[in-house]
Formats: structure tokens, sequence, C-alpha cells
């Protein structure tokens, strides 16, 4: 069990790190942060692998969304159908999607955040799942060329965010990419359609929105790093809310080989009693 | 100009007048123990005994207003300067860099400046006097910017100087922060021509009318003036944070290395570069390691390697092929499995490396030990030496300061027979390879008097302390050597200790 508090405590610590390190001078260090993103993944493992119950999700990993995620629901209902088709020969991937359902429950109980670091936290969240997209196998992979191609041409993009490159990016990137800017859209709705004015929060997170996946033509390194310790951190929630599943242990083991990541959306575990568990968890993602 | 303080002695400098020195440094030279030790290369640091040979401050800009006023005002702007939580961040030294004949000292710091000193010349007079660095030249090296593409701002920190070699009368220092690299020429004026036909003495313009005779101006004595000029800037090549930059033993050609990328350049072509080795994967989700530093051979000017955040090292020759990204030597210490914790992938990363002057072997420093690897086995270091194995257990706590990400370098002496590397606490630890001492240092002007030999420190790991050990719990993690350097051919090692430097020099008799 100390193991898991220690474990734990590192990894916030870590999400700190992460996220102080948005905002220092000189921008985000490659170097510092991929070594963060490595001591998050360790922490991660450790936490999974010690046997200890509790801080986890009750229901069943195919439990419907909750309404808190109707927000940002709909850019995704486009997104849904081919989701489950892939998530039938993974049902273990679909747990992965219980990742989302912390968001929501940032948003839900959006009275007590910032409506910033909220959006914040959902563009993180939105990264999360995008990473994790290219990795479904075979099945799956026919699907995502297309589609999410075509939806990122109409997706709506902060105004303002440098997007003209992201149109020449290859298909390889994470077609969650595009659910993401719309969602991004939609997402900021609420508070209000993110605009990249000057406040340091959205700078950072119009760094992460016109990075789908690591840009390779972009060289954007800053987001692309972001991108890479938000898949990790993004599968460490989603790993430890389906702990009880026993698919659990099958979540990737390197952060980055993100498992396959087509479960159902709406997956939640939103419940009362579970967030209770999670306050710090999503205390850290609030801080994230 | 400076004048003397009572409780200082300042010397007054033609150079600079931003110079200060420790108090009573015209002292003898014996040592209270009075035994001598011989000075040279060859002596490993077990023999010898270190003195401090001075301690300079680079000064704020506090000290430059203060320049003109009264003494008393002077002194308490210097007791301000001497408590270093007080020192702005500007002012840290971050890095050091002799240059190939040792005359020279370059240190550049936080604030991108470059501060040159020079060794004093030997003179009948004042013998005790030789081996003492003064202030030479300073000079605004980078300036802070903002990438407005990204909204990034660009850190002017002076991440690594670099000299190139001598070849006529002005030096040439490569400077480089996260972005850009500069090429500095630093050159003596000391005469000025006189007797201008067309200016008068002011300087002001004659009416060639009032002209009647003309003269051949002449070159007259002036007070030396040292002056930096820019020669070359070499930008926009790197879209990663520079970490180190070598120049090629052919001295027409340097090498930039970034996170993820290494560029070649020629000294006279600033809008080209080419890369040489490119490891950012396609996808930056698959990004696993990145380059921590790189350095070209001493003599083979093909040869370079480069060592990554897993704590690997490649060696590339350029003849292979354009792209060296397929290495032509790979050196890795299987990890020892006992010692695995969160942190091990942390520790593991290479912060610096080194080839020694003989081209033989490469010296490597992670966080916790210095490893000196022959370039003919690949598969283990020959040696390696425990920095400070007492802080293996406190890795969780270095981890939440951030301490545990400190870039510590590592230098050679000029033998290859002893290696040096800082630690916490301004302690630094020299190992002798030859008769396998090591000794721990401590750079702090609490202790260390002018031409007084530098008591040699110990942590006390745990149970007894003894009078004169430091419990590891005591150690003071914001007193970091990360940066020294040592003289290419002698027993003068300069150690920077946030915003002083400290030049040591092995007693001699």
């Amino acid at each position: 069990m100390e193991f898991k508090l220690e474990a734990h405590r590192i990894v916030s610590i870590s999400l700190g790190k992460i996220y102080n390190s948005r905002v220092q001078r000189g921008g985000i260090k490659l170097h510092k942060n991929l070594l963060v993103s490595l001591v998050l993944r360790s922490a991660r493992q450790v936490y999974l692998s010690d046997p200890c119950p509790g801080l986890y999700l009750a229901g069943p990993a195919g439990s419907p969304g909750a309404p808190p995620q109707q927000s940002w629901e709909p850019p995704q209902q486009t997104r849904e159908p081919q989701h489950r088709s892939r998530s039938v020969p993974l049902p273990q991937a679909s747990r992965g999607r219980v990742a989302r359902s912390p968001r929501p429950a940032v948003t839900g109980t959006g009275d007590t955040l910032l409506g910033g670091e909220a959006e914040a936290a959902e563009a993180a969240w939105r990264r999360v799942e995008g990473p994790h997209k290219p990795r479904v196998p075979a099945g799956g992979s026919d699907l995502f060329p297309e589609e999410p191609r075509a939806a990122r041409r109409h997706c709506c993009c902060p105004p303002g965010a440098p997007t003209g490159a992201a149109d020449d990016e290859p298909p390889a990137p994470p077609p969650v990419c595009p659910r993401k800017r719309s969602a991004a859209g939609a997402g900021g709705g609420p508070a209000g359609c993110p605009v990249p004015d000057s406040t340091p929060l959205k700078k950072p997170r119009r760094h992460l929105e016109e990075q789908p996946g690591g840009g390779d033509e972009e060289e954007e390194m800053e987001t692309g790093n972001v991108a890479n310790l938000i898949s990790i951190f993004g599968s460490s929630f989603s790993g430890l809310l389906r702990k009880k599943s026993p698919g659990g242990g099958l979540e990737e083991e390197e952060g980055e080989e993100s498992a396959p990541e087509a479960a159902e959306p709406g997956q939640i575990c939103c419940d009362k009693p579970v967030l209770r568990d999670m306050s710090p968890w999503s205390t850290a993602i609030v801080a994230f | 100009m400076l004048l003397s303080l009572p409780a200082l002695h300042l010397q007054t400098s033609e150079h600079h007048p931003l110079f200060q020195l420790p108090h009573g440094r015209l002292g003898p030279w014996c040592s209270p123990t009075g035994s001598p030790a011989p000075l040279s290369c060859e002596t490993g640091c077990g023999e010898g005994s270190w003195i401090l040979v001075c301690r300079l401050l680079v000064p704020t800009q506090v000290s430059l207003l203060s320049m003109e006023e009264d003494i008393d005002t002077r002194k308490i702007n210097n007791s301000f300067l001497r408590d270093h939580s007080y020192a702005t961040e500007a002012d840290i030294i971050s890095t050091v860099e002799f240059n190939h004949t040792g005359e020279l000292l370059a240190t550049g710091d936080k604030g991108g400046r470059v501060v040159i000193f020079q060794r004093e010349q030997e003179s009948k007079n004042q013998v005790h006097r030789r081996g003492e660095y003064n202030v030479y030249s300073t000079f605004q090296s980078h300036e802070p910017e903002f990438d407005y593409l990204k909204s990034l701002e660009i850190e002017e920190k002076i991440n690594k100087i670099r000299w190139l070699p001598q070849q006529n009368a002005a030096y040439f220092l490569l400077s480089t922060n996260d972005k850009t690299v500069k090429l500095w020429k630093v050159s003596e004026r000391d005469k000025r021509p006189e007797g201008y036909n067309l200016k008068d003495e002011e300087g002001r313009l004659r009416d060639p009318s009032t002209i009647t005779t003309l003269r051949v101006p002449v070159l007259r004595p002036m007070d030396l003036m040292v002056e930096a000029t820019p020669r070359r800037v070499f930008a926009n090549a790197h879209t990663y944070h520079i970490n180190s930059i070598s120049v090629n033993s052919d001295y027409e050609t340097y090498m930039s290395a970034d996170d993820l990328r290494i560029n070649l350049w020629n000294f006279e072509i600033t809008n080209q570069s080419f890369n040489i080795v490119d490891i950012k994967p396609a996808n930056m989700e698959e990004l696993t390691e990145v380059i921590t530093a790189a350095e070209f051979h001493p003599h083979h000017c093909n040869t370079f390697v480069y060592s990554s955040s897993k704590g690997t090292i490649r060696l590339c020759d350029m003849r292979a092929s354009a792209l060296c990204d397929r290495h032509t030597k790979f050196f890795e210490e299987p990890e020892d499995p006992s010692n695995r914790s969160f942190f091990s992938e942390i520790i593991s990363s290479i912060s610096d490396v080194k080839f020694s002057h003989s081209g033989r072997y490469i010296m490597t420093r992670d966080y916790l030990t210095v490893k000196v690897w022959d370039l003919n086995m690949e598969n283990r270091p020959i040696e390696t030496y425990q920095v400070h194995d007492y802080l293996r257990s406190k890795l969780c706590s270095l981890y939440e300061n951030d301490c545990i990400f400190d870039k510590f370098e590592c230098v050679w002496n000029g033998s290859d027979s002893v290696i040096m590397t800082g630690s916490y606490n301004n302690f630094f630890r020299m190992f002798d390879r030859n008769t396998k001492r090591d000794v721990t240092l401590e750079a702090s002007r609490e202790n260390s008097k002018p031409r007084a030999i530098l008591k040699p420190r110990k942590v006390c790991v745990g149970g007894k302390r003894r009078k004169d050990e430091i419990s590891v719990d005591s150690l003071d993690f914001s007193k970091k050597i990360l940066h020294t350097a040592w003289h290419p051919s002698e027993n003068i090692i300069a150690v920077a200790a946030t915003n002083n430097l400290y030049i040591f020099q092995d007693k001699v008799n």
C-alpha cells in the first residue's frame, strides 16, 4: 500500500511539474519533460501492479455517458459509431475510454474550477484520446484515415490558432484531433470560445490544439512533447479507472505506445463515490 | 576606475573596472603546513593540495551604478554583493571554459553576458601574482528574444562557450544560448592613429581650404582597450534547445546539438548548416530519448560522440554517410536491476560527455556517477566513480525540488590522469585515475582565505558524525557546482559556484 501512496504522490508531483513547465520562461524543455513523463509511467506501473483495492471505478466499463458529458458530447457523436465498431474486437480498449470521464467530471464541477483551467484540462484530456487512436490494430485502422481528416478540414479551430499547417499534416497523427478541435470549440463554449489571447493558460492550450500528434511538419516541439505526456497522463488515468477490469493489466506498458483506445465514447466513471475517491486525481487534473 | 576600499582590496584595472579580489591576496605563498607539492600535470590530486588563488565575482548592475558613490555606500553595496542570496539570477554563471593555452578563461552567465579573464603575466616584482586571473573583457553576447510564431521567450542564458584555437592576435570564441550560436572576436587595441589631415584633434572635420600642409598619420600608443565584436551569427537552425557546441579539429567546422538534432556548420557560412544527426521520431509520441551532449574527437575530424538521456553514448563517423543516424559504436552499460527505482531513468541520463585529451577515452557524467569509457570497449565503462552515492536514497526529495534534473559537467586534467566534477553544498570532487584516490573540496568564501589550503571535506552518510564531517541532511542543495574547468596544461582549476568564480591552483613549494 505504501508503494501505491508513494506512486500516487510521485504522479501528483510530476503532474505539477508538467503544469509548471508550460508557463516557465524559455519554453517547455523537452528533456526534462521527457524524464518527468518516464517517472509518471513508472509510478503508474507501480500503482497498477500493486494489488490494493480502493480508488477505482465501481461500475462496469460499458456504462453510457453521464449527463455532464452532454455538453461536449455532440462533437464526438460523429466519432461514436466508429468507436463502437472498433471497440468490438477490443473489449479492453473500450475501457480506456473511461479516461474521458474525469473531464466531464471536471467540467461538471466547473463551479469550483477556473474556466480556463477546465478548458485546459479538457483540451488535455482530448489529447489523451488522440495519440491512442492510431494504435488500434488492423481492424480499426482502416476506418481512421478518411473521416478524421475530413473532419479536420471542417473542424472549427479557435480563431487565430495557426491551423494552416494542420491541413498539411499527414494522416498518421491521431485522427482524434479534429474531434479535439471541434470539441475544443464546443467545450470552450461554456467558457467562451478559446480565443488565442494573451492569457498564459490560453497560450499553452493553443499549443496543444495546434499540435495534433507530433506535427512533424510543424516542428512544434513543445506541443509534441506535451501530447506525449498527455498520452501517458491519460493512459495512466484510464488505467487506474479501469483497474477493476481484468484487462487492466493489458493497459499499455509503454505510455507512448498506448493501447487501442477505441472504446465507446461516453464511458464514465464520474459517479459521486468515484469522484470522492478520485479527488486527489481530479485535483491533479485540474492542476494540469 | 575603482577606488580602494579599506575593507577590501580592489585592483585598479585599465581593462575593466568591475573587479574584486578578496582581501590579502598579496600574501605569501607558503602554506601553514609548509610541505611542498610539485606543480605539474602529472601530479595526481592525492599528492597535491589545492589553494585558492582568487575568487571573482561577476558584478551585478547594482555595483556598476555604485562605481561613483562614496566609500560608505560602496561598502554597503559590496557587502550586499557578498551574500549570494541577493545576487540576481542573471549573474549565475552558466558555463566556464579555458582557452587552448589557458591564458584566457571565459564565463557565461544567465543574463547573456560573457566575461573573459586573463591570466596575470609573470613579473619579477610580483611573482606571487602569477596564476591569478583578471577581468579582460565583458560583453553582452545574447539578448532575450521572443519567438512570435510560437509565443515563446528565448532565454539569453549562455549554455556553452567554446574557444577557437588562436591563429592570429585576436581571440575567437563561440557562445550559444538555446537557439543561436555566435562567433565573437576579442581583440586588443593599444594604438590609435593620430595626425589626420581632414580631422582635427577632437575629430571635427576641418575645412579643406584651411589645410596648408599634409602629414602622415602615425600610430601612437593608447590605453589598452579590449573590444569584442560579433563576427558571425548562426541562427534559426534549431527547433529545440541547443545543449552543446563543439569545434572540430579541422578548425573549419563546428557542430551544435539540440535535443533531437545535431547540425554541422562551417564558420564562414551562416545561412546553411548540415544536419548530421536526427533522432526525431516520425511520431513524437514515440519519443523515448533525447540528445544531451555532443563533442568532436580531439584529433579525428570525422568522429564525434553524442550522449543520450537513456545513458547511452554513440560514436559516429561522418565518412560513413551524410546523415549519421546509424552509429559506428554504441556504448551502454547494462543496468543494475537491484538499483531500479522510479527515478532510474532520470539518474541514468547523461549530462555531459568529454573526450580525453588523448582521444582514447570518453568520460560521461550522470546524476550520481562519472564513468570513463575506452573507445575500444562498448559494453561497459572501464572506470566508474561514485560522486555522491549518498543521494541515492534521497532521489524522491531531489525529484521534488528539481535537483535531480541538475546537469553536472565533468572535466579532464591536461594529462588525463585526474577527472573532476561538481556536487552540492559547493562541493566538487576529483578522482585520480592512477592512484584511485579521490578528494572532496569545497568552494565557499567562508572556508577559503586566499592562499589557504583547501581542506578535504567529507560527507557522513549515517551513524556517528565525526567532527569535520557534514551530514547528508545538512547539505545545501541550492549551492551546486555544475560548471568547472581545468587549465589545459597546468593544475589550475576554475569552479563556478552560483555567481562566484573560484580559481584554485595546485600548491607550489
